[in-house]
């Protein structure tokens, strides 16, 4: 064989595999800030997040368009056609995951400047901030390494999220008859339901991992079906 | 005639000819047979076989123990860098490898189970049979485009009183009717190189063959011209079976229902095309595809 050939476009594919993986280390930054934000009531800090979000549009149009320029002018197939339109994926759930840090930034201030925060609810939603961080982490590893076990452990990581967020609901339910703190809790369940959205974000970018690695997409759980075990959804195993 | 063998290859024919479709073989071995035989086979397409064949040029060993079928009705591309024998390979089956000086192939190329390199079988109308357009067009010179269509009916003993309809039909066949209709006795050579390669695809449906070779028929042409072939490909898939070499890998995408990969005279990979250019199964394959190598 010959020396690779292709190497400006090789180089270009790589540069922006790179540049929309970078994107989840901004929605995790975002996300580390947004908890700031939360256990602080920072509305300062709350603003810049929603003023930063910018720069995750623009990373997601600005990647979206190269790689649209490189369908159109390389017409890339087999394992890069996949990577390509994997990328595509992961773009759109960093955008989400920044939309939702900017969600929960709206909200927040909502609640007044000392509002009647109720420690245990506030701590169980940090805790699940900082597991949701851990998850777009290794969403982003498992990508970059094409490491299906990895990708598929999402699931796993992302149940606990999902727990923490009933839990959270079920706090709420029981903080009482004040109308304040009522309505505390009911701006917390908000936060709360944001974060254990970014955790499915992170999941949805583990099942581009199993479509580059496999050429196969399946969902690693069915959101209508849950419990219901998917087909080939044990790629990795 | 020569006598027909009679070894067990012969057999899917004998039964095909009581129920399925009429036999390739008889083949006719002069000009004065009849044409009756591909005449009732028009309409169909053919199952072609490749077993165990190899093919060299003096001690070059070009193609090398290739088992493959085309289906009927599919279009097969067959694509590899140069040199990997994919030209040779084709060329096989219309049994034009052997016309080059010290080239040889062993092995069987079966239509619907008759083997045209049995004992027997008449080369003229293995290649009346399976049609080929090459590369560059190259429709006769001095002829006009009614002959041009023509002269392969002519050379195999057409009744001449169905030749002008033979001709329109190969014409608006190769959809160049239209174009050509008000100037049949103007030379093929004034035509476009479009025009060109599709009055050759004219003149190989004239005869009106079970299978159609196409070595890189657009790589002399503009892009407007490649994609009326290519459009023309879709239509005659339904008449002959097709097998196009080409470089162009989008164009193998874009018209070919099976895709071959051949690398260093071996098939490396034969799949559904959309399979080969999204998930191809072998490793050689995907550096190729995606312009590693070539």
């Amino acid at each position: 064989m010959v020396p690779e050939a292709r190497s400006h476009y090789r180089e270009e594919l790589d540069q922006l595999e790179a540049s929309a993986l970078g994107g989840l280390d901004l929605a995790r930054s975002a996300l580390d800030r947004t908890l700031e934000v939360i256990e602080h009531i920072d509305v300062e800090l709350a603003q810049l997040v929603i003023a930063d979000d910018d720069r995750i549009d623009g990373r997601y149009l600005e990647v979206h368009q190269a790689l649209i320029n490189l369908l159109a002018t390389q017409t890339p197939v087999a394992t890069d056609l996949r990577l390509i339109s994997a990328l595509l994926h992961v773009l759109k759930n960093v955008e989400r995951m920044g939309d939702q840090c900017v969600n929960i930034c709206k909200v927040i201030p909502l609640s007044g400047n000392e509002p009647p925060a109720d420690p245990q609810m506030t701590e169980l939603i940090l805790a699940m901030g900082r597991h949701a961080m851990s998850l777009v982490s290794q969403s982003k590893r498992a990508f970059a390494e094409r490491n299906l076990a990895l990708a598929q452990d999402l699931v796993r990581q992302d149940d606990a999220i999902d727990a923490m967020n009933r839990e959270c609901f079920h706090l709420a339910l029981q903080i009482g008859e004040d109308a304040d703190t009522r309505e505390w809790a009911m701006t917390m369940m908000l936060a709360a339901r944001a974060i254990e959205r970014i955790g499915d974000n992170s999941v949805d970018v583990g099942e581009q991992v199993a479509f580059v690695v496999t050429g196969l997409f399946r969902e690693f759980e069915d959101a209508s079906h849950p419990g219901r075990s998917v087909p080939g959804a044990d790629l990795a195993r | 005639m020569n006598p027909r063998p009679t070894d067990a290859t012969e057999r899917p024919v004998q039964k095909a000819a009581s129920g399925g479709p009429p036999p390739l073989l008889p083949l006719p071995t002069s000009a004065s047979t009849s044409t009756s035989a591909p005449r009732e086979s028009a309409g169909r397409t053919r199952q072609v076989e490749l077993r165990d064949l190899n093919a060299f040029y003096g001690s070059h060993h070009a193609v090398k123990d290739v088992n493959l079928s085309f289906a009927p009705r599919d279009v097969t591309a067959i694509i590899g860098p140069s040199g990997c024998g994919k030209s040779t390979m084709v060329r096989c089956i219309n049994r034009m490898h052997e016309e080059i000086d010290g080239a040889r192939a062993e092995g069987q190329v079966l239509v619907d189970g008759t083997d045209l390199y049995g004992a027997g079988v008449d080369v003229v109308a293995v290649r009346r049979a399976v049609g080929m357009v090459f590369q560059k067009p190259n429709p006769f010179p001095t002829m006009s485009i009614r002959d041009n269509v023509a002269a392969g009916l002519r050379f195999t003993g057409a009744p001449r009183g169905e030749i002008d309809e033979r001709v329109i039909g190969a014409l608006k066949g190769a959809s160049l009717w239209d174009e050509v209709k008000d100037r049949l006795d103007q030379p093929g050579a004034g035509l476009s190189g479009g025009q060109q390669q599709r009055l050759c695809i004219a003149r190989a449906l004239a005869v009106e063959p079970e299978v159609l070779l196409m070595d890189e028929p657009c790589s002399a042409l503009d892009p407007v011209a490649t994609l009326k072939i290519e459009e023309l490909i879709g239509e005659l898939k339904e008449r002959v079976t097709i097998v196009i070499v080409t470089h162009n890998m989008q164009q193998a995408a874009r018209v070919a229902d099976t895709t071959v990969f051949m690398l260093g005279g071996e098939l490396v990979e034969v799949g559904a095309t959309h399979k080969l250019f999204t998930t191809p199964e072998d490793e050689r394959t995907e550096q190729y595809v995606t312009g590693k190598f070539g």
